[in-house]
């Protein structure tokens, strides 16, 4: 339950601030992804089925504020979840650099996912065209996404949450 | 009992197996989700309600800050003054740019009603109250729903030119998919020559008139405004101005790139239009 309360806040407080600040500062892709880093964030500390429920339920929070494709951001965000914990587990840590790492393959699956779904594998030429922005957002993320790891840690160690990166 | 159902496979890869179920609904929502009416949809339409007061709040936070730095500004170089005047200027200059901000809001507020009495069509005025996050879709989010009386598929302009139609309906909030969106899709004429296309956004940036014939007379600087043929839009509303006419390669078709008559990064107000507009000529 507090799990659920703590991320359903901080992904509140994501998509505030990422459909707010862009309209003041015009950051365009430098604008980091909020949400996915939480998501990531779940795979790599939180590991229930519950927090599986809750990236998925992230992704559609996110899907309701961007893009074109109802559920685009659901998959992708479960699917970081997913390698997350896949990664945390397998290599016993839940280290910043694991989740930088999956913050920027998400990324990349976010843009490619949103060009194929709207303009097609076929014309994969004018993937190349996006490709920049991709990459600037996906640095974005990353350069933030330590910063919000020890964050979510702190308030997590506040409301007395148990973070766990262990084979059970 | 329970160390038997803690050492089953399911138990021990509960969160695999929840993840995939997530993934697989991810996936049914994708292909469902955007049907007008679909019920994947709905809470999605709740969370943007719900999100409405802080992005109220926060863009009015941001307002009032952005306009404190400016205050703040303009009185580094009056140090000397007596804290009395310096408290005095700032009421003041705090007090002229809500003053200006009311006023350039009455301005578009007035242009919008302007606009409004001269389509001669039902319409709801709004705010944009945010903009979409993932910077390769471009969507807004505005402050007017369905209690309102808006409906999913209707025309957004503002005083400058066409600005999307609305793709996601909440009861006080909405979200504009904008006309230089990938996704977006709007019947249009050459305003001059008649020419015929389709207005569609890029994925890098700007617009392109496709399905243009070679042998059609299009220039750079023609302007290019909606036909009335899509049924949501009426006809004649400005989209913006061909930049650039070439015909690379063997192809039926015209490269023609439209530059967008609105700048939809300062885009504050716009009118919704919520009554269909009546079929153009030669439309059944």
């Amino acid at each position: 339950m507090r799990l659920l309360a703590l991320f359903s806040l901080a992904t509140v407080i994501a998509l505030a601030l990422e459909t707010i600040i862009p309209r003041w500062l015009p950051l365009g892709p430098l604008m980091p992804d909020l949400v996915l880093v939480l998501a990531v964030d779940l795979g790599l500390r939180h590991q229930q089925a519950t927090a599986a429920l809750m990236a998925f339920g992230m992704g559609y929070a996110a899907d309701s504020f961007s893009g074109a494709h109802l559920g685009l951001e659901a998959f992708v965000l479960t699917l970081a979840f997913l390698i997350a914990y896949a990664l945390s587990r397998y290599l016993i840590s839940s280290s910043a650099a694991i989740g930088v790492f999956v913050v920027v393959i998400g990324e990349f699956m976010i843009g490619a996912g949103q060009y194929a779904a709207s303009a097609g594998w076929n014309s994969a030429g004018g993937f190349a065209a996006i490709l920049p922005a991709i990459a600037w957002r996906a640095l974005a993320s990353a350069l933030v996404a330590p910063s919000i790891f020890a964050l979510m840690e702190a308030a997590a160690r506040m409301v007395g949450l148990r973070q766990h990166a262990v084979r059970e | 009992m329970a160390r038997t159902l803690r050492g089953s496979f399911l138990w021990r890869n509960r969160v695999l197996l929840t993840g995939a179920a997530m993934l697989l609904l991810a996936i049914n929502i994708f292909f469902t989700g955007n049907r007008p009416g679909a019920r994947a949809a709905k809470p999605s339409l709740a969370l943007l309600w719900t999100l409405r007061p802080f992005q109220n709040s926060a863009a009015e936070l941001a307002s009032d800050a952005q306009g404190f730095f400016h205050d703040y500004l303009d009185l580094v170089n009056v140090r000397q003054q007596n804290d009395a005047l310096k408290r005095e200027v700032a009421e003041l200059e705090a007090e002229h740019t809500r003053m200006v901000e009311l006023q350039v809001e009455n301005r578009h507020l007035a242009d919008l009603l302007e606009l409004h009495e001269a389509l001669g069509m039902s319409a709801v005025a709004a705010r944009v109250i945010g903009v979409d996050p993932s910077g390769i879709s471009r969507t807004l989010i505005i402050s007017g729903g369905s209690d309102s009386g808006l409906q999913r598929e209707d025309a957004v302009i503002s005083t400058e030119g066409v600005v999307g139609k609305l793709i996601a309906v909440g009861p006080d909030s909405s979200r504009v998919l904008l006309i230089d969106d990938h996704n977006s899709g709007l019947d249009a004429f050459d305003q001059r020559s008649r020419a015929r296309g389709i207005v569609t956004g890029e994925l890098d940036a700007g617009m392109t008139m496709k399905y243009v014939d070679r042998t059609e007379d299009v220039r750079p600087g023609d302007a290019i405004v909606t036909s009335g043929m899509d049924g949501n839009f009426p006809g004649g509303l400005l989209i913006g101005t061909i930049s650039q006419v070439s015909q690379e390669g063997p192809g039926l078709f015209l490269n023609v790139a439209v530059r967008p008559a609105v700048n939809f990064r300062e885009l504050e107000q716009v009118l919704i239009l919520t009554q269909k507009p009546a079929p153009a000529a030669g439309q059944s």
